[in-house]
């Protein structure tokens, strides 16, 4: 999920910037698309998919695809990404061009890109059709899901001419998470809080990649029922739904730990309150593998070797 | 009993003095009327009674006392005003209204007592809006509402009673009908002082006429005395000529159609 | 015009204590009434008596103290502004507290107070600001009140402005907070939150009811006001004030419960009340009822989800306001 191109970690907030007015809209992209990745076809906007010469100015808006363009070896031909984007280490050297929802139309055509990758937001729309308006290859891409994440590989690996090399990368992640699936498969399956925000409190949903990630670890979310990505939910009906184990940043455990409301939820009165690198968790892009490898570590200790 | 002696406003940025060195007497028991033309300064003096005008020199006084050394408070149990304009926000029963004209008499807790009410119900009745008492003041008519606010001020029970322009929106019959009450009260003992450029009315009613022009007074005393023609030519700068109402014999002022051949003079 | 009868007070009270009890009984755990009864008085199962004591019942508190604040303000400033669409949030309170807690939040700051804090000062701030340009428009003349409003509107507009230069170089967090923040919410109740708050409301709305009769005289107009004795501009602005620091000890704790110190005054007024004193308390207590009710609906609407309390506010008093206008009409 992306905010301003900034990974909100399943929680979707709009700034409508034309106006005065700061309209938050929770929950808004329920479910991303999963239909199995139709090259030469449309991108998520519809708009036809080019693949010509192998493209040597990429700018890419939207931090998760700058994760794959550098894992696919493209990293070199980047030449502008959004403020947000900081993984790897080297994206940061790459000129920032501002947000990547509502971006700076001028500022990403002034290094003449052949190639701009935008998230696939409705609000991004009218910038999709200004870039391929003024001639330059546009994929916009929603990458919400893990499934999305496969299907971005493949779809940038065949706009790169290195479509081996995606599948690769594909594997190689695949072959981790099916690794901690199988590893968990056979056993019980704790139930999970992920607290993404504090104040109101937030969590996830099923419309979230989270949400398979824990899947995926050998947890069940509690809040697997909330269709959306995300939903703000009362400490009242997290005592109710009785979690085994709270997921929450360094920061939310420590706001967990301080207040004294949320001694009414067992695991937290019972310290059982698991702190997750929310960098690594951030997006569904290729650390999925490391992200599961670290949250089934966390349910299921000394399962995987 | 209302005294202006030398009095002298001015507004900032202002080219001449808004009043200048204007002094006069409204005594009780007597209706006076301050009249002049537009920007004669009759509104101004009406502020500066209210400390709403600064003073540059001289001494506005009610019972004795300068204004400038009272309190609003103490001012507005001596001296009760109608503005000329009032725009109320929402509108609220008339007794209510009235009753607003107690809160310079209300106590720490700005409850009314059993005087409060008696005075509010006397106000009502001099006035002659009682039967108006549970009415909405946006269910009133103009005459209505210039009565009942005539009786918020009469509530305030202050030996002096000011009005600007009471008359301004008024048809005949209600503008008689109010003269009519202004001079019956001032008959009871009140000072009334009367802000009106309706000269020929005020020529009837009032026992004092102050005609201002220019901030200054141009003339004042009895209306036969001030009810000159060259006089009333010079100020208001058209021709005009002086009757006497058939009835009452009191004088009365006609303007005239400006003949062609003087149109530029 | 209704006439105002007397035992509407009774209604008006048994209406809010009725939406309390309601409030406090329901949630996402069904607890028996006995047994909230129970937990209200420490006994039962300690789950129980957390989640009622604990959870329900402060927040059930804070709501009501949110509303009774804003409607109060509200209904004070409309009577001495002598405007109907005068409004704590028009004033600058909404902005000057949204730009406090979007400065403590892109500095990183997430406790409690520290936010809580922020807001007051940004507001408190921002209605300083507002007095001193409407003492700037007047140009040291005895100005129309009326000033104050189109000042309090101008700071408001530069506030709004200021977040959005603010949020449009902020880090993520720091956006994700102030939008959060600025949704409003009584999630976050505390005895301490409850008890500052109700320890501001008792001052500052104390203070109005006592000066309500001065707003009577205010709401007569600048030159009615003078002759029964008040000083319009100097009242006019203390009431301002003593308004806008009971908007801004709500919005402190609350964030921003929209349309409740607009409308709730109108109902009171169409119940037949025009003096302050009744009105500042009857809109008091249906602010109250009516922020409750939002917040049970914000609870229990769409389970196991809450909704944003400053939306539900507006969903159900805009309709409560075309029905009342259409009653006028």
């Amino acid at each position: 999920m992306l905010v301003a191109g900034i990974p909100l970690g399943g929680v979707s907030v709009l700034l409508f910037r034309r106006s005065l007015l700061v309209v938050p809209v929770l929950a808004v992209w329920a479910c991303a698309d999963s239909r199995a990745p139709s090259l030469g076809g449309n991108d998520d906007f519809g708009d036809p998919i080019r693949i010509g010469a192998s493209p040597t100015r990429i700018v890419s808006l939207n931090p998760a695809t700058t994760e794959i363009l550098f894992t696919l070896g493209a990293g070199t031909r980047l030449i502008g990404r959004t403020k947000y984007d900081s993984w790897p280490d080297s994206a940061k050297l790459i000129p920032p061009l501002g947000d990547g929802i509502q971006p700076n139309v001028e500022a990403v055509l002034a290094v003449h890109p052949d190639l701009v990758i935008l998230y696939a937001s409705q609000d991004n729309r009218p910038a999709a059709g200004r870039f391929r308006a003024a001639g330059v290859n546009t994929l916009s891409l929603k990458v919400d899901h893990i499934s999305d994440f496969r299907r971005s590989v493949l779809l940038l690996g065949a706009v790169l001419h290195d479509s081996a090399r995606a599948k690769t990368v594909i594997d190689s992640v695949y072959r981790t998470l099916d690794r901690v699936r199988s590893a968990t498969a056979h056993l019980t399956r704790p139930t999970v809080f992920w607290h993404i925000w504090d104040a109101p409190i937030i969590t996830i949903g099923s419309g979230s990649f989270m949400n398979e990630l824990v899947d995926i670890a050998g947890g069940k979310n509690v809040y697997a029922d909330i269709a959306g990505p995300s939903a703000q939910v009362s400490l009242e009906d997290i005592s109710r739904r009785d979690p085994e184990f709270i997921l929450a940043g360094p920061i939310g455990k420590a706001q967990i730990a301080s207040d004294p409301r949320w001694k009414i939820v067992r695991a937290a009165r019972e310290n059982r309150v698991f702190a997750v690198d929310t960098m690594v968790v951030a997006r569904p892009s290729v650390r999925l593998g490391e992200a599961a490898v670290s949250l089934a570590s966390l349910l299921h200790p000394g399962t995987l070797r | 009993m209302i005294s202006v002696s030398d009095l002298v406003v001015s507004y900032p940025r202002a080219a001449r003095n808004a009043v200048d060195g204007v002094s006069f007497v409204a005594a009780s028991g007597k209706l006076t009327a301050l009249a002049g033309p537009n920007g004669s300064g009759k509104s101004t003096i009406v502020r500066a009674l209210l400390g709403r005008a600064d003073i540059l020199r001289g001494l506005v006084a009610v019972e004795g006392s300068d204004v400038r050394s009272l309190s609003l408070t103490e001012l507005a149990r001596r001296v009760a005003v109608v503005p000329q304009r009032e725009e109320a926000a929402f509108p609220t029963k008339v007794r209510d209204y009235v009753a607003l004209g107690r809160y310079p008499h209300l106590g720490l807790w700005r409850t009314a007592s059993a005087a409060d009410e008696t005075a509010i119900t006397d106000a009502l009745e001099q006035a002659g809006v009682k039967a108006l008492a549970d009415r909405d003041t946006d269910a009133l008519s103009g005459g209505e509402w210039q009565r009942v606010r005539i009786a918020r001020a009469l509530a305030q029970k202050a030996p002096a009673l000011v009005l600007d322009e009471p008359t301004t929106f008024l048809d005949v019959a209600h503008e008689m009908a109010i003269f009519e009450l202004l001079s019956s009260l001032a008959r009871s003992g009140l000072a009334v002082l009367l802000v009106s450029h309706q000269l020929n009315l005020v020529a009837r009613f009032a026992d004092t006429i102050v005609l201002l022009n220019e901030g200054r007074i141009a003339t004042s005393g009895p209306p036969s005395d001030v009810m000159k023609a060259d006089r009333l030519e010079s100020i208001y700068g058209w021709p005009v000529v002086i009757t006497h109402d058939p009835a009452v014999g009191a004088p009365a002022l006609v303007p005239l159609r400006r003949p062609r051949t003087l149109s530029d003079r | 015009m209704t006439r105002f009868r007397g035992w509407y007070w009774l209604f008006l009270i048994a209406a809010l204590f009725a939406i309390v009890a309601i409030a406090v009984a329901r949630g996402a755990v069904s607890v028996p009434l006995a047994a909230v009864f129970e937990a209200l008085r420490g006994r039962g199962d300690p789950t129980v008596v957390a989640i009622v004591r604990d959870l329900r019942l402060p927040r059930v508190v804070l709501a009501a103290l949110v509303g009774a604040g804003l409607a109060a303000s509200g209904a004070a400033l409309q009577g001495s502004l002598r405007n109907p669409l005068a409004e704590p949030y028009l004033l600058g309170v909404s902005g000057g507290a949204a730009v406090g807690a979007v400065i403590v939040f892109a500095l990183g700051f997430t406790a409690d107070f520290a936010v809580t804090l922020a807001a007051f000062v940004g507001s408190v701030a921002a209605v300083l600001l507002a007095l001193a340009v409407s003492r700037v428009g007047a140009r040291g003349q005895r100005a129309d009140l009326r000033t104050l409003l189109v000042a309090g509107v101008i700071v408001g507009a530069f506030a709004n402005a200021a977040i959005m230069v603010a949020l449009a170089k902020a880090e993520p967090n720091t956006i994700r907070g102030a939008l959060f923040w600025m949704m409003g919410s009584a999630a976050d109740a505390n005895w301490q939150r409850v008890g500052w708050l109700a320890a501001s409301i008792l001052v500052a709305g104390g203070a109005l009811v006592y000066w309500a009769r001065e707003i009577d005289v205010l709401s007569l107009g600048e030159e009615t006001a003078a002759s029964l004795g008040v000083n319009a501009e100097k009242s006019g602005r203390r009431v301002f004030l003593i308004a806008a620091l009971l908007a801004a000890a709500t919005v402190a704790v609350a964030g921003l419960v929209g349309f409740v110190g607009l409308v709730v005054p109108h109902i009171a007024r169409r119940m037949g009340l025009r003096a302050h004193r009744p009105l500042v308390l009857a809109a008091a207590l249906i602010g109250a009822t009516l922020v409750v009710a939002a917040d049970l609906a914000a609870r229990t609407a769409a389970p196991p989800t809450e909704l944003p309390l400053g939306a539900i506010t507006a969903l159900l008093g805009v309709p409560f306001f075309l029905v009342q206008l259409r009653r006028a009409a």
